[in-house]
């Protein structure tokens, strides 16, 4: 039988951590003017009483989490979290219709960075800076740094760590959970200060250097300026957030390896490699079409192909550049970048890289298999076997993402039947949603908004959100019947 | 604190679930996946696949920075491989489990701890040492001594004719006169239970008693067990540790050793002196009959097979054997043997892993025991100067309600105490702890 009481009361302590954001919100913004801070006061005391009052009516001493607890706690836990997270939104009156105000805190939290609000510079900073820390709370995941800071996850924060964190499997970088999510999050802390620092420093006024340090480090894609990032046009913030960027696509395991100095462990990383090459490659060839089909001087080209390319396949979505109107086939390639993702492990949304380099290694390996009938074929990543269990897992993955993208497109398609382009506008906010980048193609552009979509449409697409944040299994699961039988 | 264990079989996992729970930083090292992915699922540890005899699986365990190194694997020579390894690569204690009572000798301590291996344990000697002791106290199902015999921990099984069935704690205290003793834990149907004074015991339950030694007699004679002196003693099993029992047993008693293999059979004809070595599978009723199993006073029961061990033990218990010992390395069994007959109970894999559990905690505690099948410890604490245990009465101490103090020890003198009792500096205090209290009663004693 599911423990119920247990979930229960992991959603209590997530709430009253929630509730300790908004207070720190105010607080932190009280010396740029009070406008809505008191609907951030009355959200927060909210979550603080409603935390409470389940924390405490379930408190009990089986904290026993096993794998379906698990799995229970982290979608229910994030589904709450994104509730009261739009609590600030309605109660401020800044979006006063429902599934709109969901879906700005669900966007923020999924770190996908797609927005309702026509005019962002107009928000107060509260709400501004609001939007940025629900995608900073969401990048690490809520539930990690509940793993972090509260003794009470025991022994079942191993379930609930697999669970949230990214990727087909993760590695522990200390014996115990609770000190390997403090690492991660320490590293997570630290990136984002220095980031403040030198946005700072580069030009940028001090609240919007903690707003766009939060959302690039989450891979979110929340701006504070109605442009987004081409309202900075100087060089000097774009590559500080470019290559913080692309830090934060790396996997945080690689990253912690590199700061103790273990850089043997880094080049091991075959997942790691492939993300360098592949960025790498995809820069030069799309800004050598850029240099040749636009008027841009080089250097502006490599820059705005560079940041456009790291911003899509790290699914953070900031635009300095409309990429649509470059030429047809760029809009295409980004367009699959949308699910291409960065690496496991990272903040990054999409499919991740690791698991297409185990699938194309797979099918390479293939051929190699019929030619060798005999032949003892295995596919190896990071010099070692890739388990039969966890292939299987992997590829699972690769074609429920696929369905799920198809049937969705038509279902979005219906939704959009109104629209001048539905199928292109459709498939592109499915692929945007499920990948957690944010701006789409066609109707629902990087220079657009998606106020627009109809009510069903902006559920929808919040579904997919949290699908492609806990990497459809985590929510997937519960749809099973297998999952509410006692056996 | 970070402790490597190699070896991941039954000791070295429950040793990682016993760490793991105490907060420690553990690391599981283990060729095999499945066991690993196992651990992985259900404890917070570390596992890293490969062979440990390698030093590349050292580095990346990081043994230079490891406080204790646990060579547990089941192969005695590899473990003391490790060790030396673990030691040199600059581990700080090292401990392995052997197989050769011969290395544990006094005298080739030293030649070992030259090598780099600090501690060498041997499930079979403590598990033929534990089997010596409960037969010594054989009217008790279990038996823990502390501070050289100065207090005893004892476990009984309430059976039909049992004077305490259906009393209350309370009442049964009231009828006790010129000795004490204190319940302090009841295992019923398979839950642990820390009685209070209106707690009712039942017909079928299992009751751990502390008392002193000097009134061992006494209670025995309370609770309505009769000490029967042990001559007769059939083992069954071609194992080491029948091998290292019944050498333990020979001096003392009349001892038939049962076994099916041939080969085996004449190493131990070899091995023993006095006592009888039957051929016959150990599993054969009959067999074990004509030998003169109806006559017995004790039964052991230790082949590889815990079901055989149990079966025949059930069989001598119904034939009268006034003390059963059945070893039962699975741990599914263990609730379920108790209930139905069988006096006593050893798993030999448990008994290493505690045993090793209490070197790994030397110096923060005095000593721990584990009781079968209870998810309690009972450990020992000594006061120290400025504790704030020393200011109050007991009754305003606040223990943490999953926990008992079983006694108290102070120089040659020994307690049971009471509400007003107050504690000294340098008491021993003896307390039963559930497994969730363990870290709050730590705390309290630190």
């Amino acid at each position: 039988m599911i423990n119920f009481r247990v979930v229960l009361n992991v959603v209590g302590v997530l709430l009253i951590i929630l509730g300790g954001f908004m207070f720190a919100t105010v607080a932190a913004t009280s010396l740029y003017g009070t406008e809505d801070s008191f609907a951030l006061i009355q959200s927060a005391l909210i979550c603080l009483l409603v935390g409470v009052l389940i924390w405490s009516t379930t408190r009990s001493s089986n904290k026993n989490i096993g794998k379906r607890e698990g799995y229970l706690i982290v979608a229910s836990g994030w589904l709450f979290v994104a509730l009261f997270s739009s609590l600030p939104y309605l109660l401020s009156g800044r979006i006063p219709e429902f599934s709109s105000a969901i879906f700005e805190s669900a966007s923020g939290l999924t770190t996908t960075g797609a927005t309702v609000f026509f005019d962002i510079e107009s928000l107060p900073p509260v709400i501004l800076l609001w939007r940025s820390l629900t995608q900073w709370i969401g990048g690490m995941g809520i539930i990690v740094l509940t793993i972090a800071i509260f003794p009470l996850l025991g022994i079942g924060g191993v379930e609930l760590f697999v669970a949230e964190a990214t990727g087909p499997t993760s590695d522990k970088i200390h014996p115990r959970i609770k000190e390997t999510a403090k690492r991660l999050w320490m590293i997570y802390v630290g990136l984002t200060t220095l980031l403040t620092i030198i946005l700072y420093f580069v030009g940028m006024t001090f609240f919007d250097a903690v707003n766009h340090a939060l959302t690039t480090m989450a891979t979110g894609g929340f701006s504070t300026k109605n442009d987004s990032m081409m309202h900075y046009s100087s060089a000097a913030i774009q590559y500080p957030i470019i290559f913080f960027m692309f830090l934060s696509g790396i996997n945080y395991t690689v990253i912690y390896y590199s700061l103790i100095g273990n850089f043997k462990k880094v080049w091991q990383s075959d997942e790691f490699k492939t993300y360098v090459f592949l960025v790498a490659s995809l820069i030069f060839a799309v800004t050598v079409v850029v240099y040749q089909v636009t008027e841009l001087p080089l250097e502006e080209s490599f820059r705005s192909v560079a940041f456009q390319i790291i911003s899509i396949i790290t699914t953070t979505g900031f635009v300095s550049a409309d990429y649509t109107a470059w030429t047809p086939a760029l809009t295409m390639l980004f367009f699959t970048l949308f699910s291409i993702g960065a690496c496991g492990g990272s903040t990054s949304g999409g499919i991740k890289i690791i698991r297409h380099l185990v699938f194309f290694k797979n099918s390479v390996l293939e051929f190699k298999r019929l030619l060798h009938p005999r032949g003892m074929i295995r596919i190896k990543i990071d010099k070692q076997i890739v388990s039969p269990r966890i292939l299987t897992h992997i590829l699972v993955f690769l074609l429920l993402y696929l369905i799920i993208f198809i049937i969705s497109s038509i279902v979005m398609s219906i939704v959009f039947s109104d629209f001048e382009q539905p199928f292109v506008t459709a498939i592109g906010s499915v692929a945007t949603s499920l990948g957690n980048v944010g701006p789409a193609i066609g109707e629902l552009g990087p220079m657009d908004n998606f106020a627009k979509v109809p009510v069903f449409g902006k559920w929808f697409l919040v579904f997919l959100m949290f699908l492609g944040r806990l990497e459809l299994f985590t929510i997937l699961i519960l749809f099973t019947p297998y999952f509410w039988k006692t056996n | 604190m970070r402790i490597i264990i190699a070896g991941a079989g039954a000791v070295g996992f429950h040793l990682a679930e016993l760490l793991s729970k105490e907060n420690q930083d553990t690391v599981l090292i283990d060729m095999d996946e499945e066991v690993l992915s196992h651990a992985n699922d259900h404890l917070d540890v570390m596992t890293i696949r490969g062979d440990a005899a390698s030093i590349s699986i050292l580095e990346e365990a990081d043994v230079a920075s490891a406080s204790i190194f646990l060579a547990v694997t089941t192969s005695e020579k590899t473990n003391m491989l490790l060790t030396i390894l673990a030691k040199q690569m600059g581990a700080k204690k090292t401990i392995a489990r052997i197989t050769s009572p011969e290395y544990l000798k006094p005298k080739e301590k030293e030649r070992f701890m030259h090598l780099g291996i600090d501690e060498m344990i041997s499930p079979t000697q403590i598990a033929a040492e534990e089997i010596l002791r409960l037969l010594e106290r054989a009217s008790f199902t279990d038996l823990f001594e502390f501070e050289g015999g100065k207090f005893s921990i004892v476990g009984i099984s309430l059976d039909t004719n049992c004077p305490l069935n259906n009393k209350r704690i309370a009442q049964v205290e009231a009828e006790v006169e010129n000795f004490s003793f204190r319940g302090i834990a009841l295992l019923r149907n398979g839950d642990t239970i820390i009685p209070s004074a209106d707690t009712l015991l039942l017909k079928g339950d299992h009751l751990y008693l502390a008392t002193q030694n000097k009134y061992l007699d006494q209670v025995r004679r309370f609770v309505g067990k009769t000490l029967q002196p042990i001559n007769n003693i059939m083992i069954i099993g071609g194992t080491n540790l029948a091998l290292t029992t019944a050498k333990l047993l020979e001096d003392k008693h009349n001892i038939t050793v049962v076994m099916e293999d041939k080969r085996t059979a004449k190493h131990f004809v070899e091995e023993i002196d006095r006592g009888m070595v039957i051929k016959a599978a150990p599993g054969n009723i009959d067999a074990l009959k004509e030998e003169g199993l109806g006559s017995m006073d004790a039964f052991i029961a230790l082949t590889p097979d815990s079901e055989i061990n149990i079966l025949t033990s059930l069989t001598a218990e119904h034939l009268g054997v006034y003390k059963t010992i059945a070893l039962v390395d699975n741990v599914n069994y263990t609730h379920i043997s108790q209930n139905i007959g069988i006096d006593t109970i050893i798993n030999k894999k448990l008994i290493a892993a505690n045993s090793i559990f209490r070197f790994v905690r030397k110096g923060k505690v005095e000593a721990v025991a584990s009781l079968h099948g209870v998810d309690a410890e009972i450990i020992e604490f000594i006061i120290h100067k400025k504790n704030r245990l020393l200011k109050h009465q007991l009754k305003d101490l606040h223990f943490p309600k999953h926990s008992i103090i079983a006694g108290v020890i102070r120089g040659e003198d020994s307690f049971i105490p009471d509400g007003e009792f107050t504690f000294h500096i340098d008491d021993k205090v003896i307390i039963l702890v559930l497994a969730d209290a363990i870290n709050q009663v730590e705390e309290i004693f630190k």
